[in-house]
């Protein structure tokens, strides 16, 4: 995975790492048993403190995103318990502002794009009670 | 020493030349484990003070601790648990750069063999040449070696990549980042003067910044950024806001930027509810608040 740090986002810089980490793991480009940098060339490439890679990686095996082997370095843990609530709603999040975007374009109103969002959820809901996977265009 | 007692602390420190007082009044306190900035104008006191935590120079008036120390009283002691690298490092041009190591080890209790031939050899540098062979980067080099080598427990350091190339001081930074503080966390303490400060921005923790000889600000790095902020909005008309508590306004036209200190949430909001066809929010870097930091100075 590639690291960045923003020091003009005004999110403490440890919590940058944090998300970077379970973004990497929510979209695959990073993988169940795949490891970490260790802490010091890490600090180094990113010239942060290594108390804020340190700190960084506390906190993500706080938050049970990864695990410490000792001797062998931090490990991404099973990708279905990291999957945070925030985590997925940021990932979605993009998928809808792309849909909000085309609504606009497309002069559909706020009330009807929202009618729109709704028929098709109801349409996913019938056909998923039918037994049937792959809702159609109705 | 007890771990949560600073290993810096100063207390009211004054320090005059003559009649021109250099540090006037200067508090500041620097916890184990830390890396902590001392950003400051040329001339605004940071040489003297430093000089007066190595006793190089000795107090006027106020206190200077260091390990809980006075370092009038207790030199030995405090020096032998410190390293320090000024901006200008002078060696004794007969020795070779091995003599000056062995020459610089002589002094100390512990001397690390491993980062000694570890970093020759990341910086390139020939243990047989004399030093008066070096240059100016190479000296620098050769200095912090001397200073991480002890694997002291405070890195004190005055200006140290000033009139550095960027290559030089890239590897400065990460040597410090990378050898010095992957030993015993909590024994890894760096004080910094520098007025390079985007350069140290990843590796700050906390920093004071001193003008003429006094504390204008201190505070932790992470907590300055989420305080200070800029925020760029443009209308499709010309807006009217009045910005209440804003600490600096800028309007061009149907273009308003704001600098925020703290409130940034509330002005957001007012700009918000004029409906602007562009907004956003950016915090400001280290560097960017040194700059502005008379305006940006917090209410005390």
């Amino acid at each position: 995975m590639v690291w960045q740090i923003d020091f003009r986002s005004g999110t403490p810089v440890y919590l940058q790492l944090v998300d970077q980490v379970r973004h990497a793991a929510a979209s695959g480009s990073l993988r169940t048993g795949e490891s970490l940098p260790s802490i010091r060339p890490l600090a180094e490439e990113l010239r942060v403190n290594r108390n804020t890679i340190a700190k960084a990686y506390a906190e993500l095996e706080n938050q049970g995103v990864i695990e410490t082997i000792p001797g062998k370095g931090c490990f991404l843990k099973e990708v279905g318990s990291l999957l945070t609530k925030t985590a997925r709603n940021d990932l979605l999040m993009q998928e809808i502002d792309r849909a909000v975007v085309a609504a606009h374009h497309l002069q559909i109103s706020d009330d009807d794009l929202l009618s729109l969002v709704k028929k098709r959820l109801e349409t996913f809901d019938r056909r998923n009670k039918d037994g049937n996977n792959s809702p159609n265009h109705p | 020493m007890n771990t949560d007692s600073p290993v810096i602390e100063i207390q009211n420190l004054v320090r005059r030349y003559g009649k021109h007082e250099a540090v006037n009044g200067l508090s500041l306190a620097v916890p184990a484990g830390k890396c902590y900035g001392f950003f400051g104008r040329n001339g605004a006191g940071k040489t003297t003070t430093i000089k007066c935590l190595l006793n190089l120079l000795q107090p006027d008036a106020g206190q200077v601790r260091v390990f809980g120390l006075d370092p009038c009283r207790q030199e030995v002691a405090v020096k032998s648990r410190l390293t320090y690298v000024p901006d200008q490092v002078a060696f004794y041009p007969w020795m070779t750069v091995q003599d000056t190591l062995e020459y610089l080890a002589s002094f100390r209790t512990a001397w690390n063999r491993e980062i000694e031939a570890d970093l020759l050899r990341r910086f390139q540098l020939d243990p047989t040449k004399k030093t008066s062979g070096l240059s100016k980067g190479q000296r620098t080099q050769l200095a912090l070696i001397g200073a991480i080598c002890p694997e002291p427990e405070l890195l004190v350091l005055d200006e140290p990549t000033s009139g550095l190339d960027p290559i030089v001081r890239r590897e400065f930074i990460e040597t410090v980042i990378g050898a010095y503080q992957s030993g015993d966390p909590g024994r890894r303490t760096v004080f910094v003067s520098t007025h390079l400060i985007a350069e140290f921005e990843g590796l700050i923790d906390e920093f004071t910044i001193i003008d003429q000889g006094k504390e204008l600000m201190s505070m932790n790095a992470d907590a300055a950024r989420n305080r200070f902020k800029k925020i760029h909005a443009r209308f499709p008309q010309v807006p009217v806001l009045k910005l209440a508590g804003a600490l600096e306004v800028k309007r061009a036209g149907r273009e308003v930027e704001i600098l925020a200190n703290g409130n940034s949430d509330a002005l957001l909001a007012e700009l918000k509810s004029q409906s602007p066809e562009e907004l956003r929010a950016e915090s400001l870097t280290l560097e960017e608040i040194f700059v502005a930091s008379k305006v940006l100075k917090p209410t005390p």
